[in-house]
């Protein structure tokens, strides 16, 4: 029961929530509720087509729409009508376009799969998690994508802080000569430097991690009224930040302790422009 | 002498200035990406809507053209009548399905498109001829997946009973043609037949049904006059101008769109920060050399005219060298979106406009300026004396 | 003798946490063109602070500093930088090359500035250069000269505009005795081909070869003998 329904033609009517005895309920996407002004109790008329003479229904919910990824972006109505009342409406007769199992649990799945195929003429039963994959396969595309972008941006951020501690430790080159002069051995300076460079690191992920989640929560707000779902679009979880937060460390250290061997691999002397 | 003077306090500290080019690089490259992003699904969508001449598109009323599988009746009036619209010069309809074509292993579904074969507009031959009844133009998927050539026949049914392994209502139908489809997959299985053989089929279900048309207008009419001609001649079907199609279509990559806006800015404040630190430390380090080019008598403006030109030389090495790798990230990037399923060959999210080129060059070449302006001025602006003296002091 | 240099009632004071350094007191000094004079005292005395003033490198808190008529103390900063450019030549006591230009575009650094063309301006630099005895050295960098030979180099560029006066800051100050020796026979020369020199320095020596010494102490002139005429 797919077919979408064309051209709803909203009726008014001031009801109190006293149903007409003879018509037929229908739960309309809650979205129609701004969109054509809509209300429970209103009376609208759907049809199989535009133009065609149509069934009157009493709308009795709104449904939220699922955070389903692949509706995001469509921007169709979904209604709910019995199923009866459908296939009266559609002149479909007895028929489905396919019915949805429930198990009593996950091992009864298979045993009901294989039931359905020896019995179920001219139908075929899938898991659901089989459909899953192939329906998924536009996120496992974005999924790639945004993968190739977030390896982009930590290459960008890895040249740039190289970038940035080997510019800080130079500017101290003055400094590092003197203590090298003074006595202080190549491997004291450098392990000052790093854990100079760890500090940072460590103040930046932490900071970053914080505008990263303010960040995500404006995406999802913004998406979320752009598209009119529930979805999340942006999850910082755990993980994500585990790994945000290694990363910066890791990259931090290793920018300051390769600017720090640059720099005090040098003469003393040198530095000092002698 | 300041250009020379800029080039050599680049070239002092090479290892500095190549990560910092090399940053720039990366940051420009990004840049290009997402402002190939922003227009380029846009460009790509609008050209293959207009690859076959239609310029207008008609679908069953509140849907987009094959967005869903609502149909039209009374298909053959409703076609007359926009035909009949002055400014009209064609009217292709055509009517999708999902049909069976059972092989050795089973069955697989097929993408079955009926069409006008002298006025269609949804396929390009690639081989063999138009269709009349009793034949199909297949797609190179279809070919394959069925294991048939060009002149082999094809059985096409619209019911399977995967028990059973039989099929309901099949024909057999020759295949004359091959054929490039524009708007359906590349890995898609679809044929092409007849349009009255496709309405013939499902014990009449399809009877003069379809699920859009085309339109091509007469040569200096106006397309959004002749739109809404039809609009008003066939008030059951929704009219969709090419310009109309691309702004909804718009709509729905908004996501790429707003994407490709931030990481853009992203990638704009990223080099501005690489090139105001660089130019800071590079001025610090330069005070006495500074002072004292100041003390000998060189204008302050000088100074910053030369600072200034080493952040736009930086930007400009930068910028170039990135518009080289962006472009191969494109590539790279467009290859992976490219699967998404069902997406016709034709798209593409990154295309490339030499002025996208100029865009991301422009952009970052002003912020390499400005980014540059601060610790110039800073420079400009030093107390000579105190700058001298801390010098020797130090 | 004509007086080139006159400065009245010099003072400069400097705004420290705990009180105001009053680097210069009412100190008043006249030049004449020609001359050759060395401004000595302990550190501290405020000597290097006189030359910046009188090089229009900073601004007396109070007093006037005028060259050829025009008081450099009133001027803005373009106009003091372009006096500099044309009028003033330094010496400081680093030397203070540019290290990525060669001793002839050191040298050429003000002309270029000043709008020479470029072919007069390598010759008047390579001219410069055989002046101070580096006529074969004109393509080195500073990092491939010795102290001494970079001193010469920055003489030269003093030089490079026709400037009125030579100031020079402590510039035999990082030399040693052999080669400062070489650096205030230099000077020696140059006074007597007519250019006014004014130094500061702690170098006896130097402080020998000049015309007149000018004596200082806690921002005053202490003492101020004619050597020569």
């Amino acid at each position: 029961m797919l077919h979408a329904l064309s051209a709803l033609a909203p009726l008014a009517a001031a009801l109190a929530f006293q149903l007409p005895p003879q018509l037929p309920t229908v739960a309309l996407d809650e979205r129609m509720r701004t969109d054509l002004g809509l209300a429970i109790g209103d009376t609208v008329e759907l049809a199989a087509a535009s133009g065609a003479p149509g069934q009157r229904m009493v709308i009795s919910a709104f449904t939220r729409r699922t955070a389903d990824p692949s509706e995001v972006a469509r921007a169709e109505y979904k209604v709910r009508v019995h199923l009866t009342d459908l296939q009266a409406l559609l002149r479909y007769g007895d028929r489905v376009d396919r019915f949805a199992v429930v198990t009593h649990d996950s091992s009864a799945r298979e045993a009901a799969v294989r039931a359905i195929n020896a019995r179920a003429f001219g139908f075929r039963a899938y898991p659901s998690a089989d459909i899953a994959v192939e329906t998924g396969r536009t996120f496992a595309v974005i999924n790639r994508f945004h993968r190739a972008i977030g390896v982009i941006t930590i290459l960008a951020s890895a040249i740039f802080l190289l970038c940035i501690m080997l510019l800080r430790v130079e500017e101290r080159r003055r400094e590092i000569a003197t203590l090298r002069l003074i006595g202080l051995s190549r491997r004291t300076v450098e392990r000052a430097i790093v854990v100079e460079a760890a500090a940072i690191a460590a103040l930046g992920a932490f900071v970053g991690t914080g505008l990263g989640a303010v960040v995500s929560a404006v995406v999802n707000r913004h998406y979320q009224a752009l598209y009119r779902t529930p979805l999340v679009f942006s999850l910082v979880t755990p993980d994500v930040i585990a790994l945000a937060v290694a990363l910066s460390v890791v990259l931090g250290l290793g920018a300051g302790w390769l600017a720090a061997r640059r720099l005090t691999g040098r003469a003393p002397l040198t530095l000092l422009g002698r | 002498m300041r250009a020379a003077l800029a080039v050599s306090s680049l070239l002092r500290n090479r290892a500095r200035t190549a990560l910092a080019v090399a940053g720039i690089a990366v940051a420009t490259a990004m840049l290009l990406d997402m402002v190939m992003l922003a227009s380029g699904m846009r460009l790509s969508f609008r050209d293959l809507l207009d690859a076959r001449g239609f310029q207008i598109r008609l679908s069953p009323k509140g849907t987009l053209p094959f967005d869903t599988e609502a149909t039209v009746g009374d298909a053959s009036a409703l076609v007359a009548a926009v035909a009949a619209v002055p400014g009209v010069a064609v009217v292709a309809p055509n009517l999708g399905a999902q049909l069976i074509a059972p092989r050795a292993d089973g069955a697989i579904t097929v993408a079955a498109i009926g069409v006008v074969p002298e006025v269609q507009g949804d396929f390009a031959l690639r081989d063999g001829r138009l269709p009349q009844s009793g034949e199909v133009v297949a797609s190179p998927a279809a070919l394959q997946a069925l294991s048939r050539s060009l002149g082999d026949t094809v059985t096409i049914a619209d019911g399977w009973d995967p028990q059973l392994r039989t099929v309901r209502e099949a024909v057999v139908r020759r295949i004359v043609g091959v054929g490039r489809f524009y708007y359906l997959g590349a890995d898609q299985p679809v044929v092409a037949l007849p349009l009255s053989d496709l309405q013939a089929s499902a014990q009449g279900a399809r009877a003069d049904r379809i699920s859009s048309a085309m339109v091509r207008i007469a040569p200096g009419r106006g397309v959004d006059e002749v739109a809404a001609a039809i609009g008003r001649t066939a008030p059951r079907v929704s009219v969709l101008t090419t310009a109309e199609a691309v702004s909804q279509a718009d709509e729905r990559l908004a996501y790429f769109r707003n994407l490709a806006f931030i990481l853009g800015s992203v990638s704009l404040a990223v080099g501005f920060l690489l090139i105001a630190t660089l130019m800071t430390v590079s001025v610090n380090e330069r005070i006495g050399e500074i002072a004292v080019q100041r003390a000998i008598g060189v204008a302050a403006s000088r100074i910053v005219q030369q600072i200034v030109v080493e952040g736009l030389l930086l930007s400009l090495l930068g910028g170039v060298i990135g518009l080289g790798l962006g472009l191969l990230t494109a590539r790279y990037l467009d290859h992976i979106l490219g699967a998404f399923p069902g997406l016709p060959p034709e798209i593409a999210f990154f295309v490339f406009q030499p002025r996208d080129a100029f865009t991301s060059l422009g952009l970052l070449l002003l912020a390499g300026t400005f980014a540059g302006v601060l610790p110039a001025y800073r420079a400009a602006r030093l107390p000579i004396a105190t700058a001298l003296r801390e010098e020797a002091v130090a | 003798m004509t007086v080139l240099l006159d400065a009245v009632n010099l003072h400069r004071d400097y705004a420290m946490a705990a009180d105001a350094v009053h680097a210069l007191r009412g100190l008043s000094v006249q030049i004449a063109a020609g001359d050759y004079v060395a401004i000595v005292g302990p550190s501290g005395c405020g000597k290097s602070t006189l030359l910046n003033l009188l090089g229009a490198l900073d601004r007396p808190t109070q007093g006037a500093v005028r060259i050829r008529g025009t008081d450099v103390a009133t001027l803005d900063d373009r106009a003091a930088t372009a006096f500099r450019l044309t009028s003033v030549g330094f010496v400081f006591q680093r030397f203070h090359l540019l290290p990525m230009l060669s001793a002839e575009e050191n040298v050429a650094l003000p002309m270029a500035e000043a709008g020479v063309p470029r072919e007069a301006r390598r010759a008047r630099a390579r001219e410069l250069l055989a002046y101070v005895g580096l006529a074969g050295r004109a393509d080195h960098r500073p990092t491939q000269l010795s102290g001494g030979e970079q001193q010469r180099v920055a003489i030269a560029r003093a030089l490079a505009n026709r400037p009125a006066l030579i100031l020079a800051d402590e510039p035999t100050g990082e030399l040693d005795a052999r080669t400062g020796a070489e650096i205030i026979a230099l000077f020696e020369r140059l006074n007597a081909d007519g250019t006014t020199i004014v130094v500061v320095t702690h170098d006896d020596t130097l402080a020998a070869a000049a015309r007149r010494v000018v004596q200082m102490r806690d921002g005053a002139i202490v003492a101020d003998e004619r050597l020569r005429p």
